[in-house]
């Protein structure tokens, strides 16, 4: 036990955020919210990981020092069958750059939405649930949005998407990379 | 075509050509040639090379070409890049809004066969299906030079009589029509009309 926690504070002791205005400005988050982790990158680059269930108190807390929601981006991964959804954050008057990362499960992919912090977040969240099937609650204009409706339904950014098969079903299957003599692959 | 068939006497075939002005062909023919106006659909990356083709350095106003708001006035239709279902939509429309002779001009490897974009869901694979191209340009992206040459290519061709595109598009119609069809759908002009009716 009290090896452990030893080991703890070593760790902690390693990982200790710099004296810089970034890490401040971690440190001061984390203190609030203790169940976000967080850390910095480099210079302007902070970054934190919250728990899905917590995301929206955090990015709540965020948003006095973090004003403006650039982008929401969405990773998929595929084996560990989860989305990583990153709040992209600006803070005007401290000039840092905050990436929130929180992770869900592909099957039931359901977040909160930020639209009551950042109204911006309505065209962002809709861009997320179109393109890897989000489902932001709370939001009131999910729904079809650039894409065809067509491809509404398939999520065309997610891993498990078939590509090629959609291709050939839509554009027909006359073009592929290979020479006329089909024997050599081109590209 | 079947309710043409009531007319009788051309059985569907268009003439274009006035008897009357086969004796001024080569002098519109050389009109044509020496002052095509552009409509620049500035889709994709060839937008970028309109600036310096249109100014000093290649300069194609010495050739009579013109960049021009409106498609009914122009003679020359630019495809500068890729093409998706979305923006051929628009194409096909502005394309028909033109007056015939008009031309088609696709830059790159895009419109030819999707480029580096082959297998993207949502870039148009063979531009040449949906509407007749009459040059296209292969590279990546071509440069103005070759953008120059392109152009006196349509130039030449439109001497000789072999840009016909316009031509092609109205005797394959139906070709054309069941294209579009598959890719967008049955009934998607009303709908695209409907939408565009505020701003025409």
């Amino acid at each position: 036990m009290d090896m452990n926690g030893k080991m703890r504070e070593e760790k902690v002791e390693e990982t200790k955020l710099p004296d810089t205005k970034e890490g401040k400005l971690v440190k001061a988050l984390i203190e609030k919210a203790s169940y976000a982790e967080g850390s910095v990158r480099r210079e302007r680059r902070v970054e934190f990981n919250v728990p899905a269930e917590r995301i929206h108190d955090f990015l709540e807390l965020a948003s006095e020092t973090f004003e403006m929601l650039m982008q929401i981006s969405v990773v998929d991964w595929l084996k560990e069958g989860e989305f990583e959804v990153v709040y992209q954050l600006w803070s005007v008057s401290e000039g840092a750059h905050a990436f929130v990362r929180t992770r869900i499960s592909r099957e039931d992919a359901k977040l909160p939405t930020v639209m009551d912090i950042w109204p911006v977040a309505e065209t962002y969240e809709r861009e997320a649930h179109e393109f890897f099937g989000i489902i932001f609650e709370g939001n009131p204009r999910l729904g079809p949005f650039i894409l065809e409706p067509r491809e509404y339904e398939k999520h065309p950014l997610r891993k498990d998407f078939n590509m090629l098969s959609y291709v050939k079903a839509i554009y027909g299957d006359d073009f592929d990379r290979y020479d006329e003599s089909k024997t050599n692959y081109v590209i | 075509m079947a309710e043409r068939k009531d007319f009788g006497e051309n059985d569907g075939v268009i003439h274009y050509e006035l008897q009357e002005f086969k004796l001024f062909e080569p002098l519109f023919k050389w009109a044509r040639k020496k002052s095509l106006w552009i409509v620049a659909f500035c889709t994709g990356c060839g937008g970028i090379e309109m600036p310096p083709l249109a100014t000093a350095r290649y300069d194609f106003e010495r050739f009579g070409i013109m960049p021009n708001p409106a498609p009914r006035m122009g003679d020359l239709f630019l495809i500068t890049g890729y093409v998706t279902p979305k923006t051929l939509k628009r194409i096909i429309i502005t394309y028909e809004m033109m007056q015939d002779p008009k031309y088609l001009l696709a830059h790159g490897s895009c419109p030819i066969n999707g480029g580096v974009y082959w297998d993207s869901y949502n870039v148009v694979k063979q531009l040449d299906k949906y509407i007749p191209i009459d040059v296209a340009i292969a590279g990546c992206m071509p440069r103005p030079e070759a953008v120059m040459d392109g152009i006196m290519e349509i130039m030449r061709k439109i001497e000789r009589g072999e840009a016909d595109g316009w031509k092609r598009y109205r005797e394959n119609y139906e070709y054309y029509r069941r294209n579009q069809d598959k890719l967008f759908g049955e009934g998607w002009r009303e709908k695209e009309a409907k939408r565009w009716l505020a701003w025409i």
